[in-house]
């Protein structure tokens, strides 16, 4: 077997001289002759009638030659140079199809990449498919459970193999070794781990002792925390950490590539140590908030798993106020669900895109393709009379398509990964993993299959037919099928650009509108620093009191400073915090108004450094900050629905159970329910230099941010912000942004979407024109002869322009008219991406109808031209 | 020019390598011999001979050498490799198979 396989490879390597073959023959024929001598011919007779019974030489010897086994590659080399010295006779073709299949392949396969980590990532779960978030949701909250419902839920459920869950905050803890850090920590139940199939990769998981209430102190500890701190050192299991100022034995190591179902970054899991009798008392007797996940048994919905944990829901729902229950309901959802609940549409309109680009784009090549191949049709006629066989034709046809479609597909990848940096470098950061996208080689494969398809399925097509004879005979012959076919694909490319272009439009418009509203404060030279403290060392209200009034002093009297506020939160952050039912005025019922309010705790400068109006009254004063009554201001809106024709100011208001306030003042609305929806009704509380006033918000209360404004440059106020923090406690992060990039992170979602949206659109609608261009030129090259009868018999160059435009505006208007239903049915899924603006805006779809129309004129005109200009006498002498 | 047999695919192979078992031989001893062993009744045209003759070489069943001729002409010399030997029994047996199954079948 192996000295086959030597002799094959000899024969591959050093081909045989021809000479052989031919002495061979030589030979036959002479042994042939002889014979025919001895049979009593003339040696000149002999030798004819041996010439006459061999046959065909040559033929019997390029047979002979078939059999080498490199005649197959050498077939292939052969065709490949044939197909270069095409494809550089006709550079424009070439060109044109290499640009269309690298813009196909390359958007598509960059989308593709960003797409699938979003939608369809695998989460790093045993069995992910069978977790789900489950619990209560309202106006203001998604899903979360309650420590007065949650013990019996997790006793009384049927549809999960598990249920757990992990405390509703995420805190600030802090390490308190030889290298202080703040850290962020939580707690889970001790099911936890398992429940999402994971476990640790040192150590182990928590023991049902460590969930007891002052059970030993044990935690697990992340990965990067064990790299960054402990080196990997594996001795960490035997050695407490000091956590909060306490000793802490660490009892296990997550995985590398853990990450908690709520995708929020935790550096330590503390066991969630409850005891059910008294967290039920807790929280006022609702008991303390979780987070819940389960695993669902194997082949329960989730529809049934609703379903069956409707009775325990409406029990949970007795102890909810019956004139607000209607806003709470049951929801249970995949993780992936609830991992990605912001950024689905998103994900699902790029993919639309891209495959409108990608349907532009084959359409593209295929029209290019088939016209090449109609042009082409003599050349294979004078082929198939040479003794070319189908087969032969066939498979030229097919290299030069997959030569097309391999070089598009490797421009097309490099093309891809330019643009997913530039996807990851404008994508916010709102969009989870997409730092960790790759580009994916499924992914390139699929695309690269599916161009080398379209390429092949519409290069071969001319292929395939057997070149009539009458095509040898100078008769121009005109493929009306083809025609046809690419008249149709055209129509397709202008009603998806028309798709593309609309939402692309749609978008830039809505991001414009929310770029341009009013926020109701001034953004320049302000900087916020944002510094959170942590509980162990600011363990007192006193404690945080102190440090930002310390804080302040210094920040005031640095270089240029005018004016430092600081507050709990500023817009267009803080957003809701309580309903609108909840706010009482003194001496009137309890108010019937639905909705939400916000509410925010700041210090006097805070209206000035953010620049806020107060329309009525006056703010706050410096000494409010010690007096003992509350001062409040309402904003606009909030005034506007409790004092719609009375004075506001000296009015007694409280939120809730909370001290009566006095309303000293009214101030101007601001953006401070996210860009794209309406402002919320707001109250402002002054946070007074008392202890009490720091005391409150739980786990929120401990942010607070400090606005300065500044006549310096940001960076030197930058850099005097965090030297100060630090002089102060240098273990505390400082998240530090000027009030204008603050804004434009909330508008990051919107510009993303935009700018791909509309890189697609300008891609489709380049592509779509290229397509039309080809078609118009195509058939003005078809029609060459005939308009050349045309003007020979007094047409003058306006009837031709006409006659060509005329053939062109039916192609365009068909498209448009699909492309505007298309478009009003695919709008409709942009709906919650848009502000201010309808999906069906009639002025969008104006807009791009004129546009596509001038850009299809504009295609259509330069081959249009080009017939006017044909010449009588040599459209008719040709052929 | 005699009446010829059309030769069932791939039975030529068979027939020069059954031919080539005896001694090595040239291209055209190889077509008179298998006509002569035939009575006349299976004529190997030289239009597939050699390209059936450079297939078998590339499959390693022949070897091809040149030599001298009876009459002392430059000819290529064709004979059996140890491989082409075991295919020519493989090929009898299938051959002696088939023949007998078409014979039962249209007895």
């Amino acid at each position: 077997m192996l000295k086959q396989w030597l002799m094959r490879l000899r024969f591959l390597l050093a081909p045989k001289p021809h000479r052989e073959i031919d002495e061979e023959l030589q030979f036959h024929l002479e042994q042939q002759a002889e014979a025919n001598v001895a049979a009593g011919m003339t040696p000149q007779e002999a030798r004819r009638q041996a010439v006459i019974a061999f046959g065909g030489v040559e033929k019997t010897r390029e047979e002979s030659h078939q059999q080498r086994p490199s005649f197959y590659i050498e077939t292939v080399l052969q065709d490949i140079r044939y197909a270069l010295r095409g494809f550089a006779r006709n550079p424009v073709f070439t060109l044109t199809i290499l640009v269309t299949l690298m813009l196909g392949i390359g958007a598509t396969t960059a989308v593709f990449s960003i797409v699938d980590r979003i939608l369809f990532r695998n989460l790093p779960y045993a069995h992910a498919d069978r977790l789900v978030s489950v619990g209560m949701v309202h106006s203001l909250e998604t899903e979360f459970m309650l420590g007065y419902f949650y013990y019996d839920w997790q006793r009384a459920q049927k549809p999960f193999e598990t249920l757990t869950s992990e405390s509703a905050t995420t805190r600030e803890c802090d390490l308190t070794e030889r290298n202080p850090a703040q850290l962020k920590c939580t707690s889970v139940e001790g099911n936890f781990l398992p429940t999402l199939g994971i476990s640790p990769v040192l150590g182990r998981n928590f023991l049902p002792q460590e969930e007891l209430p002052n059970g030993p102190k044990v935690a697990l500890i992340s990965y990067g925390l064990w790299l960054s701190h402990y080196n990997l050192d594996r001795g960490i299991l035997n050695k407490p950490i000091d956590l909060d100022g306490d000793p802490v034995e660490v009892v296990g190591v997550l995985p590398k590539n853990f990450e908690m179902p709520r995708l929020q970054p935790v550096d330590v899991l503390f066991p969630l140590t409850a005891e059910e009798a008294a967290d039920k008392k807790s929280n006022s007797g609702l008991g303390g908030p979780r987070r819940a996940f389960a695993r669902l048994k194997p082949g329960v919905t989730i529809q049934q798993a609703e379903a069956e944990l409707q009775p325990l829901f409406q029990n949970a729902l007795k102890l909810v106020p019956a004139d607000i229950r209607y806003d709470f309901h049951l929801k249970v959802r995949s993780l992936r669900d609830r991992q990605m609940q912001d950024v689905r549409t998103t994900a699902w309109v790029l993919l639309g895109a891209v495959l409108a680009v990608l349907l532009i784009a084959c359409a593209n090549v295929a029209s290019l393709l088939m016209a090449r191949g109609a042009a082409r049709q003599r050349e294979l006629a004078v082929r198939s009379a040479l003794g070319a066989s189908r087969g032969r034709l066939a498979r030229q046809a097919l290299t030069e398509a997959l030569l097309l479609s391999i070089a598009g597909a490797v421009a097309g990848c490099a093309l891809a990964e330019g643009l997913l940096r530039f996807f990851i470098a404008i994508a916010p950061a709102t969009i989870p993993y997409l730092d960790q996208t790759r580009l994916d080689l499924r992914i390139v494969c699929v695309t690269v299959v599916l161009s080398i398809g379209c390429g092949a399925l519409f290069g071969l097509a001319p292929a395939m037919q057997k070149p009539g004879e009458g095509m040898l005979s100078g008769r121009s012959f005109t493929a009306i099928s083809h025609a046809v076919v690419r008249q149709w694909l055209v129509v397709t490319q202008i009603a998806a650009s028309m798709v593309l272009l609309v939402a692309a439009i749609l978008l830039l418009r809505s991001f414009h509108n929310l770029e341009d509203q009013k926020l109701g404060m001034r953004t320049d030279n302000t900087l916020t620093a944002s510094v959170t403290l942590g509980q162990h060392t600011y363990s007192t209200a006193a404690s945080r009191l102190a440090f930002f009034q310390e804080l302040t002093r210094r920040l005031r009297f640095g270089p240029g400073i005018s004016l430092v506020s600081v507050s709990d939160s500023i817009p267009p952050g803080g957003g809701p915090s309580g309903r609108l039912d909840e706010v009482v005025v003194a001496g009137r019922p309890a108010p019937r108004v639905s909705g939400v309010v916000a509410s925010r705790l700041v210090s006097p400068e805070y209206f000035r450094a953010l620049d806020i109006s107060i329309i009525q009254g006056a703010g706050f004063r410096e000494e409010d900050m010690t007096a003992s009554q509350r001062p409040i201001v309402l904003s606009k809106r909030l005034a506007g629905l409790f004092f719609p024709n009375t004075n506001p100011i000296g009015q007694q208001m409280r939120f809730g159970k909370e001290p009566w306030s006095t309303v000293v003042g009214v101030a101007a609305d601001v953006k401070n329910g996210g860009l794209a929806k309406e402002e919320v009704p707001e109250f402002y509380r002054l946070r007074r230099n008392l202890a009490d006033d720091w005391d409150v918000g739980g786990v929120w209360g401990k942010t607070s941010v400090v606005v300065v404004r500044s006549s310096l440059p940001a960076e030197q106020t930058n850099r005097l912000i965090r030297s100060q923090v630090a002089a102060l406690d240098p273990t505390l992060p400082v998240d530090i942004a000027t009030l204008r990039q603050r804004v434009a992170k909330l508008a990051d979602q919107p510009r993303f979407q935009t700018t791909l949206v509309s890189f697609f659109a300008a891609t489709g609608l380049v592509l779509a024109m290229i397509g039309l261009y080809g078609v118009i030129a195509y058939l003005v090259a078809q029609r060459t002869q005939e308009i050349g009868v045309r003007m020979a018999l007094g047409a003058d160059k306006g009837d031709i322009l006409r006659l060509v435009m005329w053939r062109s505006l039916r192609l365009i208007v068909s498209g448009i008219a699909v492309g505007l239903v298309a478009a009003l049915a695919a709008t409709r899924v942009l709906s919650s991406l848009l502000y201010s603006i309808g999906p069906h805006d009639p002025l969008t779809f104006g807009l791009v109808t004129v546009l596509l129309v001038l850009s299809a004129i504009v295609a259509a005109l330069i081959p249009a031209r080009s017939a006017t200009s044909v010449n009588p006498i040599v459209a008719l002498r040709c052929d | 020019m005699p009446p010829t047999t059309d030769l069932l695919q791939g039975t030529l192979d068979l027939l020069i390598l059954r031919t080539l078992a005896l001694e090595p031989m040239h291209g055209w001893g190889i077509a008179q011999r298998i006509q002569q062993v035939s009575k006349d009744a299976l004529q190997i045209g030289q239009g597939s001979l050699y390209p059936a003759l450079h297939r078998l070489q590339y499959k390693g069943w022949i070897h091809a050498e040149w030599g001298a001729s009876e009459n002392n002409r430059k000819a290529k010399y064709y004979s059996l490799t140890r491989t082409g030997q075991k295919q020519l029994e493989s090929e009898l047996e299938n051959w002696g198979r088939l023949s007998t199954a078409i014979a039962l079948v249209l007895k």
